[in-house]
């Protein structure tokens, strides 16, 4: 059997290819959340320009950060929440575009460009906006849930799934709190400290790709995860109900940025462009249906989607973004991993 | 696989490597130089260094990483964090291994006693799994063992069950995934011993009195021991350090060293952390190994 060394061998060497950073003109590096590019849309763009486009994902902004420092791949185009854009941009880490070669910016809603973390609009342009709520299947869970509080009030315990995000699960006990969630002090750790210690056993499921799988499974029965799960689950059964926390919740606003060192810019300010043509944005709004900042683009939605509350909040609900929060990013980090041990 | 296992026993008197033989052992030096000992260099440098606010490492020399393992932040006592996260990975990786060994060993058997002509086919369906992707093949295991999955929806429509059990994400599900992904690095190389055997050997065994048991313990066993070996090594040291399916099975609840590493270098962006978990988890590994050949060579 001389095959046997060659078999073992050919199994060790089964591991995940990286990206090949392709050299040509006519390629598109894009780095961006797992499941969020319709892959329509990546086709359409590559048909239309003849730009071959590569994708690779991450599942959370410090994710995307530290494969981005790390250097080796060049990404064109990468796909970071407000908080990170003003990281980046502190950090020099991206480059200013072109706005002339991007006219379809017109399309935009005002309130979602020239937002705190890019006054000036030069650095980022938003692709989704959206929020980090609480999904609750209303076939199991009879009594209302309002808020941090009353889904890790022990309850639920082991019926719960989670964003798999270490800001995210801070901001949530700091709202329950009561404490302002862009002032991470030391102090303000130390009391969150024993809240998530609480909290963080009665979770089943840690999930920030596809938090809405362990709903489908019927593994869990409530969690916090971002709005447009929440959309997805709500479209297919209204069991599902999207609630904002009474406490407060994290609006982000997704979008794209090109990277200093980018080695096909106008490649990236032209997939920038075509994403914000209205009948490209609306199928993004279909797969993945976030806030679309698109204003063009939301006059071709369907009234079911407009209505789904994930998607389109009704009311005034107390919405807030991240803000930088340079060092103290580190003590979360440290925090979270050494009490989920 | 044989003699890469039997190069360790070999009799004193064997000739050293002449110039001939280190020119055609360079490739294997120059690999493992380049892709063992020089990231595991770098791996150490990290981890007695600090990173900066966005993640990147400074090299500024601190004791702090390990410290953090072993000691608790609080109470400044031992900490039991990592360690029980270790201990978890360990049991995990073990019991893993002790599942592949019972289930695999007979199937090598049945697979290298097999006519000749059945051989080749046979190995082929051990292997025919990985003509998939192992991801699409670990998601498949949980639509099966799922709540509302596969498994439970049989049981319950067969009236075995009232409620669906709890499958999926639990340390169960992490040991049966790892069970399944490991297998055939078991099968593999017992195979390869099994295949060898001397048939005449197990005969003498049968007509000098021996039964099975003690023709298996005293004859079959010992003959195919470098491929058991090879496989208990196979199995556990990737089942000690991976965290995909643990991850995707666990639900990230309970997490193993090899999640928790991996966390340290993506999302919780501390790679000097990440670093001195790993170098620990090395030094772990050594000093087991150091045991293990160390008590065979007293044997």
């Amino acid at each position: 059997m001389k095959l046997l060394p060659l078999i073992t061998w050919a199994l060790l060497a089964l591991s995940p290819v990286p990206l090949q950073a392709a050299a040509n003109k006519g390629s598109l590096n894009l780095y961006c959340w797992s499941e969020y590019v319709p892959q329509d849309v990546i086709d359409g763009f590559t048909k239309e320009t003849g730009i071959k486009v590569n994708v690779e994902n991450y599942a959370s902004n410090e994710e995307m950060l530290s494969k981005l420092l790390a250097g080796g791949a060049r990404y064109d185009l990468i796909q970071p929440s407000e908080y990170m854009i003003e990281a980046l941009i502190k950090a020099g880490k991206l480059q200013p575009l072109n706005l002339a070669n991007i006219p379809n910016l017109k399309n935009l809603d005002p309130k979602f460009t020239k937002m705190p973390h890019d006054p000036e609009g030069q650095y980022s342009v938003p692709w989704m906006a959206g929020s980090v709520g609480i999904v609750v299947n209303t076939s199991k869970i009879k009594e209302p849930v309002k808020g941090y509080k009353d889904l890790f009030s022990g309850k639920y315990r082991k019926r719960i799934v989670v964003l798999n995000d270490s800001r995210e699960m801070v901001t949530w006990a700091m709202y329950s709190l009561g404490l302002p969630i862009n002032t991470v002090t030391p102090d303000a750790l130390e009391k969150v400290k024993p809240v998530l210690k609480d909290w963080l056993p009665q979770v089943k499921v840690f999930d920030s790709d596809s938090p809405k799988t362990a709903f489908l499974n019927g593994s869990v029965d409530v969690g916090i995860v971002w709005s447009g799960e929440a959309a997805i689950l709500f479209k297919k059964n209204k069991k599902f109900q999207y609630i904002l926390p009474q406490e407060g919740a994290h609006q982000f606003i997704d979008s794209l940025a090109i990277p200093v060192g980018a080695p096909h810019k106008e490649n990236a300010e032209k997939f920038i462009n075509y994403i914000l043509r209205p009948e490209v944005s609306v199928k993004i709004s279909e797969e993945f249906p976030y806030t679309n900042p698109n204003l063009e683009a939301r006059k071709l939605l369907k009234k079911a989607q407009l209505q789904n509350p994930a998607s389109y909040p009704p009311g005034e609900p107390k919405l807030e973004t991240f803000k930088d929060i340079g060092k103290a990013a580190q003590d979360i980090d440290k925090l979270v991993t050494d009490l989920k041990g | 696989m044989q003699t890469a296992i039997g190069s360790g026993e070999l009799p004193v008197g064997t000739r050293r490597p002449g110039l001939v033989g280190w020119l055609l052992m360079m490739p294997m030096l120059v690999w493992l130089l380049a892709f063992v000992v020089a990231p595991a260099a770098i791996l150490l440098v990290y981890s007695f260094c600090q990173r900066d606010e966005l993640g990147r490492v400074i090299y500024d020399f601190t004791w702090g990483n390990y410290q953090r393992i072993f000691f608790d932040s609080d109470t400044g006592k031992l900490g039991t964090t990592y360690l029980t996260v270790f201990l978890r990975s360990v049991v995990y990786a073990a019991l893993t291994t002790v599942i592949c060994a019972a289930a695999g060993y007979p199937v090598a058997w049945f697979i290298g006693r097999a006519p000749e002509r059945w051989r080749n086919r046979l190995l082929m369906l051990v292997m025919v799994p990985f003509w998939t992707s192992f991801l699409v093949r670990t998601y498949a295991w949980m639509t099966i063992l799922a709540n509302e999955g596969l498994l439970n929806a049989c049981l319950q429509s067969a009236g075995l069950i009232a409620e669906p059990l709890e499958l999926l994400y639990t340390p169960g599900a992490v040991v049966l995934g790892l069970t399944y992904a490991y297998l055939p690095f078991f099968i593999l190389p017992v195979y390869g011993s099994v295949e060898k055997l001397d048939n005449s050997l197990v005969e003498a065994a049968f007509d000098l009195g021996a039964g099975p048991l003690r023709a298996f313990q005293s004859v079959i066993l010992p003959l195919t021991y470098p491929g058991v070996v090879a496989g208990v090594l196979l199995v556990f040291i990737p089942a000690l350090g991976m965290f995909a399916i643990a991850q995707l099975m666990g639900g990230g609840v309970d997490p193993t060293i090899g999640e928790v590493i991996q966390n340290q270098f993506l999302a919780a962006r501390d790679w000097p952390f990440g670093a001195a978990l790993g170098m620990t988890l090395v030094a772990v590994f050594t000093v087991a190994f150091w045991f293990a050949s160390g008590k065979r060579a007293a044997a």
